[in-house]
């Protein structure tokens, strides 16, 4: 016989390391003699999609199109410490070290400008599309290539230190600062001779506050959902002595395309 | 080692090869000709990484010994031109570690070429033998989906 079923999970996520631990973040940014703008960073780009988000939020900062981010990315001689690519905290630790090293680099430029432009204050600049204006006189403007020809070399650090807490002697507390807020659910269907189980529909809801790229975030939600159905319908270690017993792909099944359904993601920007 | 002589055609250019009988197709695309666009994942034929297209039908190239490919076509992922395929999977962001990509883009290809309008089962069934541990599958499945589109002559969905 086949009956049908409806489950419903919700949970909540710490991101980052957590509970005291140091948990900082480093990137460089640096005006090119083009003009565009270099950023070092050390995020291990693993699929995710560090480097897409960290270019996304350079430009995002200065007022750049992506096409004018240079990204050095995942050189150790060259780029500073970012931590791991882990416990979910590369968007929100390293593109907060981006973000803040553009910003500063973005100061930096701007003072350069009040020289070139004949203004009194920096208050007031605006950069768009690799022009800074004056905002209330547009047509008063510098190209960052025209600073950048005109000054030795414009550079900026940003380090970014997420906030965690240690727990106490019973390990009750708020260990992390961020946390994000998911629920799902799916209809199954469980053939009750056999104990095989079809899900039928599935539906994701993540609280991610700001999705800097809806589409990485969906792909992320694509990927932990057929993960969390291997764990609950499949995966097993078997172990005997201390070794496994099923360690091929042939015993220890994971999902295939045909046991996922589609899924409808909604998610919620709430920052 | 007794060594065996085979003609095949690799994405267009033809080798003349001599191969010890134990070697297997993937040990020489990747270890001989150096096209290690190929991966492998298992080395048992159940994950689909080193998907290569042989005669027109997809075959785990770890499974396969070279010289059975004398007098075939075969094509990797270096020899794939469709560029279509290629753009679908990157906009709908089908591809997350990459590792699976060449063989899902194989199986891809290998659908399309003999169904330019497959539903969504057929789509699932095609790329049922490749693994992918990070997707979920269905931005490759919307991947594919758009790419048969395209081909059909629309512009996406
Ligand atoms: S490496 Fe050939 S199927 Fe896994
Ligand atoms: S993208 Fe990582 S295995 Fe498919």
């Amino acid at each position: 016989m086949k009956k049908r079923g409806k489950g419903i999970a919700c949970i909540f996520y710490g991101t980052g390391y957590g509970n005291g631990f140091p948990d900082v973040s480093r990137a460089y940014a640096r005006l090119l003699k083009d003009g565009k703008v270099e950023i070092s960073v050390g995020a291990t780009e693993v699929g995710q999609g560090a480097k897409t988000v960290m270019v996304q939020i350079a430009a995002e900062t200065l007022g750049l199109s992506d096409k004018d981010i240079v990204l050095i990315n995942e050189d150790t001689s060259k780029t500073p410490d970012a931590g791991t690519a882990a416990a979910s905290r590369q968007t929100y630790n390293t593109g907060n070290a981006v973000k803040i090293a553009c910003e500063n680099l973005r100061e930096k430029i701007l003072d350069e400008a009040v020289k070139l432009l004949g203004v009194n204050t920096k208050v007031g600049l605006h950069i768009k599309d690799g022009l800074i204006h004056v905002k209330s006189y547009p047509s008063r403007n510098v190209s960052l290539k025209e600073i950048a020809e005109n000054n030795k070399e414009l550079k900026a650090e940003g380090i970014f230190t997420a906030q965690t807490t240690q727990m106490d002697e019973n390990g009750q507390g708020a260990p992390y600062w961020p946390y994000t807020f998911a629920s799902c659910a799916v209809e199954v269907e469980v053939d009750t001779e056999t104990g095989e189980v079809k899900i039928l529909r599935a539906k994701h809801v993540l609280d991610v506050g700001r999705a800097v790229n809806p589409t990485l975030v969906e792909g992320q939600i694509d990927g932990g959902f057929a993960m969390g159905v291997g764990y609950a319908l499949m995966e097993d270690i078997g172990l005997k002595e201390g070794r496994m017993t099923n360690g091929s792909f042939e015993k220890s099944i994971i999902p295939t395309s045909l046991d996922i359904p589609e899924i409808e993601k909604v998610l919620i920007e709430y920052p | 080692m007794n060594l065996k002589k085979i003609d095949v055609n690799i994405n267009g250019k033809d080798y003349c090869l001599e191969v010890e009988e134990n070697l297997r197709l993937i040990d020489l695309l990747r270890d001989k000709l150096h096209l290690t666009g190929t991966k492998e994942g298992c080395g048992e034929g159940e994950c689909g990484a080193c998907t290569v297209i042989m005669d027109g039908e997809i075959v785990n190239s770890c499974l396969v010994l070279a010289f059975q490919a004398d007098k075939c076509r075969i094509i990797t992922i270096e020899g794939i031109e469709d560029e279509i395929i290629k753009n679908s999977f990157i906009e709908e962001g089908a591809v997350q570690c990459g590792f699976c990509t060449p063989g899902m883009v194989l199986a891809a290809k290998s659908l399309l070429d003999k169904n330019l309008n497959p539903n969504e089962e057929e789509i699932r069934e095609a790329i049922s033998g490749n693994l992918c541990r990070c997707t979920g599958y269905n931005k490759i499945v919307s991947a594919i989906k758009k790419a048969a589109s395209i081909k059909r002559g629309g512009d996406s969905e």
